[in-house]
């Protein structure tokens, strides 16, 4: 692979309701910023990527009407659509299509507008994905009662709750620890202009007081559903040294899925054949994209982690899965403020997905965000110390399928 | 920026019918042999020869060894809690789908408990997503031994599994 670099970031004002402005005109809004962040006009680029959740909004083809808005015409366009993954899946998209020759300079944009549909948050996207599942079953005699048990404790929450409830139980994490998480995550969204639940200050207390949604989530640990976009530009060496006094360089990407995770899926296998706090999924990503980077020892060579947290519990488990901590023991490290701006492995300072999710955009601002703290431009949640090596994490699919991207602050050959 | 446009109103509202019935999906076939076993009071698995595991309900392919699994288990009716999760105090109007509430239509009592559990039945190798019943929240414990509550009248079709209950009864 040739050397790539991200060289202009963009993104949206995140919030539930930008009824400001239409899919199209909130996409537009991340790819203008993410091409004045790195200085280019239109003219210079060479391929779009784009892509959000499937059905989301929905909207069928987003990507039919918003081309024109966000520079697309005349220019090869390719839309990715991976679930929860696809922002992870559009930045990969990216990288690979400059990494392997074909473009020099590439655009990603992602986005999500779930205050277009009528029920809050993603109700009317999930629906669409979840009917396949949940529809033959009920042609082979599900009762009403399961059914409605299954929508009690939630869609993705019902999944992330089971998925919590295994890391619970076999790290000795306790409901605390992820009260601790989410006040985190709103303290540090506090610091970024873009986020969406900003809390300055959050306490544990403050979480722990919120209503209990199914055990072991509060309402206070459950990410938001947010209107907006991210757009990353991604360009080959020479024109990443003409333009970027410090990009930040692709070292290793890789996404692998893991069926035997899902709970009940379209075939009515996998019904959680193993714990689903496992991710194996996500081990054989980091493994991928670590030997890819020369990374031997993540948990020394890795300076920081934007990881796809929508709930605390997957902060603490996807940190594990990653390497970055040994095996149940991310709770412990987290307890002792490693995980903060200022610790020794600040994790999703951002505020993360937990704080601000815009489904399709969520992964692909991590790799944004990524590239911010090695590029010295997060602002005020830039962490203090020099980040050399840092990694991008994204979640989702039918909660099967990971996103694993390294970035660091010099070419990888 | 100039694509911005004023603020605008509520989203609009077309009222209409979605045929919901008109879907075909289909399950795979090995689905259709364990809910006939189902009307028997069997837990139909299938068993992977390549890894020795019996998933419950069965499947074609093993996902680990991607090998055909022809053989067939029938697994015991009892297992152990592997996982639960646990709702707050049911309200009427709160669980609410198709238009139907759950409270209205019998299905959970007002102020009950709903615990969905993973219950891995002895012989297998796999979790069944469904639901604790006749337990108190405070004493269920992941390892719990259970065994299946069978519908009265079996039609050889899911809802025969009503769920699983512990083995020694709670008081």
């Amino acid at each position: 692979m040739r050397n790539t670099a991200i060289i202009g970031c963009g993104q949206t004002k995140h919030s539930s309701r930008r009824r400001d402005v239409n899919v199209a005109e909130l996409a537009a809004e991340a790819a203008e910023a993410a091409l004045l962040d790195a200085g280019l006009s239109l003219k210079e680029v060479d391929a779009i990527v784009s892509g959000n959740m499937q059905g989301f909004g929905g909207v069928a083809q987003p990507e039919l009407w918003l081309g024109d808005w966000i520079g697309a015409p005349g220019k090869p366009a390719i839309r990715i659509a991976t679930g929860g993954t696809t922002g992870g899946s559009v930045g990969q998209g990216a990288l690979y299509t400059v990494a392997s020759g074909m473009y020099d300079v590439v655009l990603a944009v992602a986005w999500e507008k779930h205050s277009d549909s009528k029920e809050a948050g993603a109700t009317t996207g999930l629906s669409h994905v979840a009917m396949a599942n949940l529809f033959h079953a009920v042609n082979y005699g599900l009762s009403f009662k399961a059914l409605i048990a299954t929508i009690a404790v939630g869609a993705a929450a019902g999944v992330a709750s089971y998925q919590a409830r295994f890391y619970l139980h076999r790290s000795g994490c306790g409901i605390e620890h992820l009260d601790m998480v989410a006040a985190k995550a709103r303290r540090n969204a506090a610091k970024n202009p873009y986020a969406h639940l900003q809390w300055p200050n959050c306490q544990p207390e403050d979480i722990a007081k919120t209503e209990m949604v199914a055990y072991p989530f509060r309402y206070g640990h459950i990410c938001p559903a947010s209107d907006g976009a991210s757009a990353i530009v991604v360009a080959e060496e020479k024109t990443a040294k003409r333009l970027c006094k410090k990009p930040a360089w692709l070292l290793g990407l890789a996404s692998y899925s893991d069926e035997e995770n899902q709970l009940q899926s379209e075939s009515y296998g996998g019904v959680g054949v193993i714990d689903p706090s496992e991710q194996m999924g996500c081990r054989l990503s980091a493994k991928k994209a670590y030997s890819m980077a020369g990374i031997i020892d993540p948990q020394k060579e890795i300076d920081l982690a934007e990881i796809y947290q929508p709930f605390p519990s997957q902060e603490l488990i996807f940190s594990e899965r990653l390497g970055l901590f040994d095996d149940g023991a991310a709770w412990r490290h987290m307890e002792k403020g490693e995980t903060d701006i200022n610790g020794r492995m600040p994790i999703s300072v951002s505020g993360g997905v937990n704080a601000t999710n815009a489904i399709g955009s969520s992964a692909l601002q991590r790799i944004l965000e990524a590239a911010l703290q090695i590029m010295g431009k997060a602002g005020e949640h830039q962490v203090p110390k020099k980040v050399k090596k840092a990694i991008a994490h994204g979640w989702g699919g039918l909660t099967n399928y990971v996103t694993v991207t390294v970035l660091g602050d010099s070419p990888g050959s | 920026m100039s694509y911005i446009k004023d603020v605008r109103p509520e989203t609009m509202m077309v009222e209409g019918n979605w045929a919901v019935g008109y879907y075909r999906y289909k399950a795979p076939r090995l689905l259709e042999e364990f809910v006939s076993g189902l009307k028997d009071k069997k837990l139909v698995g299938s068993l992977c020869l390549g890894c020795g595991k019996v998933i419950v309900p069965p499947r074609n392919i093993c996902g680990r060894c991607h090998r055909r699994m022809e053989e067939r288990r029938v697994v015991s009716d009892w297992g152990t809690i592997t996982c639960f999760v646990y709702t707050p105090p049911v309200k009427r109007g709160k669980y609410v789908l198709f238009g139907l509430d759950a409270v209205e239509q019998g299905v959970f009592k007002e102020g009950e408990i709903v615990i969905p559990c993973f219950a891995r039945f002895d012989g297998s190798d796999s979790n069944v997503a469904t639901l604790l019943l006749n337990a108190d929240v405070n004493k269920v414990q992941i390892g719990m031994r259970v065994k299946a509550v069978w519908a009265k009248e079996l039609k050889g079709q899911l809802s025969d599994l009503e769920g699983v209950e512990p083995l020694e009864k709670q008081g």
